[in-house]
């Protein structure tokens, strides 16, 4: 490769990569999510950022970060509580490739000047090359294992770009060992040596040399013939000893690559011919620039935005945040997120996303979504069914909160979903109980009258007359009922006591139920179902009338969605 | 999957009604391991006073004002009355117990004497009653003496009518006026429940301004009667700071069924078998019960993972129709667990009387177990069904509890009655406590 070409690729894709960098971290004070993110200005976040680093900077605070730089950043603390095997599978990918960048990638500025012997094929750079490439492989095999065995039913938020680089990095790291076995194979980079440091490629004078290089440094030539005197070898390594040894270990330590010579022995010839080093190289050049150039805009960007997310989580501890610095938080979250999905495996409603078959309700797919609609890409075309999903994942969440204890990298998911939910209800998709309290459980009625929902799912409690043949009427379920209790009048309070929702069913005027604030406004403490003495099921008739109402109501409010 | 326990108890009491809590409350008390099956909802229906006896026989509809001695003619002229099988002393111990239980529990009641006392009910009737709760009492002395009184009602509050008090009570208490009032923080609320007033009133603020809004109507008045809702489980407290408040004998009216003192009473029966240490299964309904010569196996549904209980003894107080311990077809009545032979007329024709508001009542009102001396109910032989099968209380037949206004008294010393029985089977002449 020419100087110039390598020039213009490392510095094109380099300008990319700080220029992309440059862009996704200016996205940490522009994008809004949450309706209070509205109310402060990019300028008020970029002051509240550098204010609030300079005061940790120069207070106790700093302590902090840099325990959190230590513990969570480095040692990735939080990961190793909750996932060991996946924990050792990052810090192999984590350990292997910070050591391939500085000691192989940056050989020239980094170990060239710091160790004046530096060579790359001297111990212990050929083994440490080779242990960091084999570190990097089987973390990622570690790391995609992992992933396998946490299923949740649904295939994981991935992009296309995510899959190529990682087909980059495979490629980099098959191009990287496949370019040292074929060098340490190929007669003609042995020749292109002696030419340079010996002055001469004759193969009869060079014997001794090619003698000892066959047998030793795994240098495959097709005419030496069999049966080499030890006396020659002897010969060759006094030569050896002079000309190439200050430059040159043993290639066996290359432990990868010497293997892979010796499978490549064979072909080395033929790989001569086709000038397999130029093409190799040119390949894991290309590999690493695109990369570079590509780094910002992948999920691996995370690399960056992760540190910055545990250092920050680490210089605020328990202090509340501004609506400015939440605004930041959440915006450096949608980046700092890697898509490891444990918190889906722990999500409270994973089974009902999967009985709904809905992955939206999952929280790495909900990430996902909001980063969508922050950029304004989730509604560019109106309320389509795909929004409909997201906004029923998003407001089936129970807010338990397990999603944030268990993120690896300390998001507060939670204040994301309640923000999500915030800019939802703004952009026409409100919560279900707030759609439907729009309007008076009569007018729901009134206008079902005219339509039949055959896709509605069933309601075997509400429908079935047994459920209710026992109440009496005796009132003790309203008695009981905390939202009755706490109903201060008939604007916002109840408008039918829990008896009189199951007396209109017991009437058979179901309808009139599905819109009703009780039902909607129905805490579900199971209070009326508990201490009803006849035992009618007051509160899973609720929870039924819900489902049914948000089918029904919603095939009314939202004509054509999925419902 | 199913769990079996391991623990064999003393005792299994299927029913959480008045009668199933009494037997549980009284095994506990005599140190018997005790374990309760069913939901206590039935007791909501129940008004707070406790009934011994005080209408018999109901063709003449005679009331007793001491109920001892309607106890005993009924013991002469019904002897196959459940009641009828106990004697004096026992029920009044039984009944001591009962209250004393209660009281402990945050619920007083009136000290036990020999007379029935006279309450007043919600439409203003007056209601000859045995066991009255402390709120209201004041209540019987003011109806006795009817000197100028107050009655209190709300607005939105649909379950009772002070005004409807007064005006029955008529010409009967001419110095009795009534004052409707809102309840503070309920001014846009059109419809309010007794439940919700008697837990706003546990507030230490909504009960002063509760006593501020009387306080300037008391005129003349010696004693305020206010609906059933002056506090739920703290009602002591609150009753008190009201009479304080108020400087006057302050005094509640049972309210419509169910009411505050169902809900109170609930609350103390089921804090009174709790911390006798009564372990409980009041969600569960029972689904099976097998016998054997020592114990008898009771297969729970609607228990997490299913469960089945071991027990030597089991009593049975799962109550007549309401609590479901008898169920009726068109034709015939059965017990609905066992299916024991239940006592009842030949054909549906005799069930009922011509008049439906006959004094006397309705045969089928009459229907339920037969048992025997050990209150063992009968098989089809008319011999105890198992040696280690009991029942107490409105599934026992030849008794007319609503009529006789005797429902208390069935369920408390029914209950008391059979549980020594089975204190004595299973130790012996003496308590397993020690006591004789």
């Amino acid at each position: 490769m020419t100087p110039a070409l390598f020039r213009i690729a490392l510095y094109g894709s380099l300008a990319i990569c700080l220029l992309g960098l440059l862009w996704r971290v200016s996205t940490w004070f522009h994008l809004r999510v949450g309706p209070d993110a509205c109310n402060v200005t990019v300028f008020q976040r970029l002051i509240t950022a550098v204010r609030g680093a300079v005061s940790v900077t120069f207070s106790r605070g700093l302590v902090h970060v840099l325990r959190a730089f230590f513990v969570d950043v480095v040692f990735q603390n939080r990961l190793f509580a909750r996932e060991k095997l996946r924990w050792l599978g990052h810090q192999l990918i984590l350990t292997g490739f910070t050591g391939l960048v500085l000691v192989h990638a940056l050989a020239s500025v980094l170990a060239g000047k710091l160790s004046p012997g530096y060579q790359p094929t001297l111990d212990p750079y050929m083994f440490l090359r080779n242990l960091a490439g084999v570190m990097v492989f089987v973390g990622i095999a570690m790391v995609f294992a992992g992933r396998r065995r946490q299923q949740t039913g649904f295939p994981q938020s991935r992009r296309p770009i995510d899959a190529i680089f990682v087909a980059l990095l495979g490629t980099i790291l098959v191009s990287g060992f496949l370019l040292e076995a074929h060098k340490i194979a190929s007669p003609r980079a042995f020749y292109r040596m002696t030419d340079q440091f010996i002055g001469t490629t004759d193969p009869e004078e060079l014997k001794p040399l090619r003698a000892l290089w066959a047998s030793e440094f795994g240098v495959a030539f097709d005419d030496m013939g069999d049966g080499i005197e030890p006396a020659v070898i002897a010969e060759g390594r006094e030569l050896h000893g002079d000309a190439c040894a200050s430059c040159h270990a043993k290639p066996t330590s290359a432990f990868i690559s010497y293997t892979a010579a010796k499978v490549l022995a064979p072909l080395s010839g033929a790989l001569d011919e086709a000038r397999a080093d130029t093409w190799l190289l040119y390949l894991h050049l290309f590999a690493c620039f695109i990369g570079l150039a590509l780094l910002p805009f992948s999920r691996f960007f995370h690399a960056v935005a992760d540190p910055v997310s545990l250092l920050v989580n680490g210089a605020a501890r328990e202090r509340e945040f501004s609506s400015a610095g939440r605004a930041s938080r959440r915006a450096l979250a949608l980046d700092a997120c890697v898509h490891c999905g444990l918190c889906d495996s722990s999500c409270s409603v994973g089974p009902l996303a999967r009985h709904l078959g809905n992955p939206a309700l999952l929280p790495s797919h909900k990430i996902v979504a909001t980063g969508a609609h922050a950029r304004r890409r989730l509604l560019s075309h109106g309320i389509g069914p795909d929004a409909l999903l997201v906004s029923e994942g998003a407001f089936q969440c129970t807010d338990c909160g397990r999603c944030t204890t268990r993120c690896p990298v300390g998001l507060d998911l939670a204040d994301l979903w309640e923000a999500g939910r915030g800019d939802l209800a703004i952009a026409g998709l409100p919560a279900p109980s707030q759609w439907v309290q729009a309007r008076s459980a009569f007018a729901w009625a009134e206008s079902l009258d005219s339509r039949s929902t055959p896709d509605a799912p069933s309601a075997p409690l509400a429908s079935d007359r047994r459920t209710f043949s026992h109440c009496v009427q005796c009132q003790t379920c309203t008695n009981v009922c905390p939202v009755v209790a706490h109903s201060i009048d008939t604007e916002h309070g109840v408008d039918l006591t829990p008896q009189k929702v199951m007396n209109l069913l017991r009437l058979g005027m179901l309808d009139l139920t599905l819109g009703s604030r009780m039902v909607w406004d129905c805490a579900t403490c199971y209070q009326c179902q508990e201490n009803c003495p006849e035992g009618v099921r007051v509160t899973d008739v609720m929870c039924e009338l819900r489902g049914l109402a948000y089918h029904r109501l919603g095939s009314v409010r939202n004509p054509g969605g999925p419902s | 999957m199913t769990h079996t326990r391991q623990d064999t108890f003393d005792v299994a009491v299927i029913g959480a009604g008045m009668a199933g809590m009494a037997a549980a409350l009284f095994a506990a008390e005599r140190g018997l391991s005790c374990i309760q099956i069913g939901n206590g909802g039935g007791i909501l229906f129940a008004s707070g006073l406790l009934d011994l006896m005080s209408i018999h026989p109901l063709a003449e509809r005679r009331k007793w004002g001491f109920p001892f001695d309607a106890l005993a003619a009924l013991a002469l002229e019904q002897p196959q009355h459940p009641l009828a099988r106990i004697d004096a002393t026992s029920v009044r111990t039984a009944f001591n117990a009962f209250v004393a239980a209660l009281g402990k529990a945050g619920l007083p009641y009136a000290p036990l004497g020999k007379a029935n006392s006279d309450v007043l009910t919600s439409i203003g009737t007056i209601k000859p009653t045995y066991g009255v709760p402390r709120s209201m009492i004041a209540g019987v002395k003011a109806l006795a003496q009817r000197p100028p009184c107050l009655f209190v009602d709300f607005h939105g509050l649909r379950e009772f009518s002070a005004r409807q008090i007064v005006s029955t009570l008529g010409d009967s208490w001419p110095a009795a006026r009534f004052q409707r009032l809102q309840f503070p923080g309920t001014e846009a609320v059109p419809e309010l429940y007794a439940a919700h007033l008697a837990r706003a009133l546990e507030n230490v603020e909504t009960r002063a301004r509760t006593i501020d809004l009387v306080k300037p109507l008391l005129g003349d008045a010696q004693a305020i009667g206010f609906p059933a809702l002056l506090g739920l489980e703290h009602s002591v407290e609150v009753h008190a700071a009201f009479e304080a408040g108020l400087g006057l004998p302050v005094f509640e009216i049972p309210t419509m069924p169910t009411s505050v003192p169902g809900l109170r009473l609930l609350m103390a029966l089921e804090a009174a078998v709790a911390t006798r240490g009564v372990s409980r299964r009041h969600h569960s309904t029972v689904d099976s019960i097998v016998f054997d010569d020592e114990t008898a196996t009771i297969g729970l549904i609607d228990s997490p993972g299913g469960e089945r209980v071991v027990a030597r003894t089991v009593v049975l107080a799962t109550g007549r129709f309401m609590g479901r311990g008898l169920v009726a077809d068109r034709g015939h009545v059965s017990e609905s667990i066992i299916g024991l032979p239940v006592h009842q007329p030949t054909s549906r024709n005799e069930w009922h009387q011509r008049d439906f508001l006959d004094p006397t009542g309705h045969a089928i009102n009459r229907a339920g177990l037969l048992i025997d001396d050990s209150w063992r109910p009968l098989d089809a032989a008319g011999n105890p069904a198992w040696p280690h099968l009991f029942a107490v209380g409105s599934i026992l037949a030849h008794q007319d509890w609503m009529r006789s206004k005797c429902g208390s008294g069935l369920a408390i010393a029914t209950a008391w009655a059979a549980v020594r029985q089975i204190t004595r089977q299973l130790y012996g002449d003496c308590d397993k406590a020690g006591e004789p």
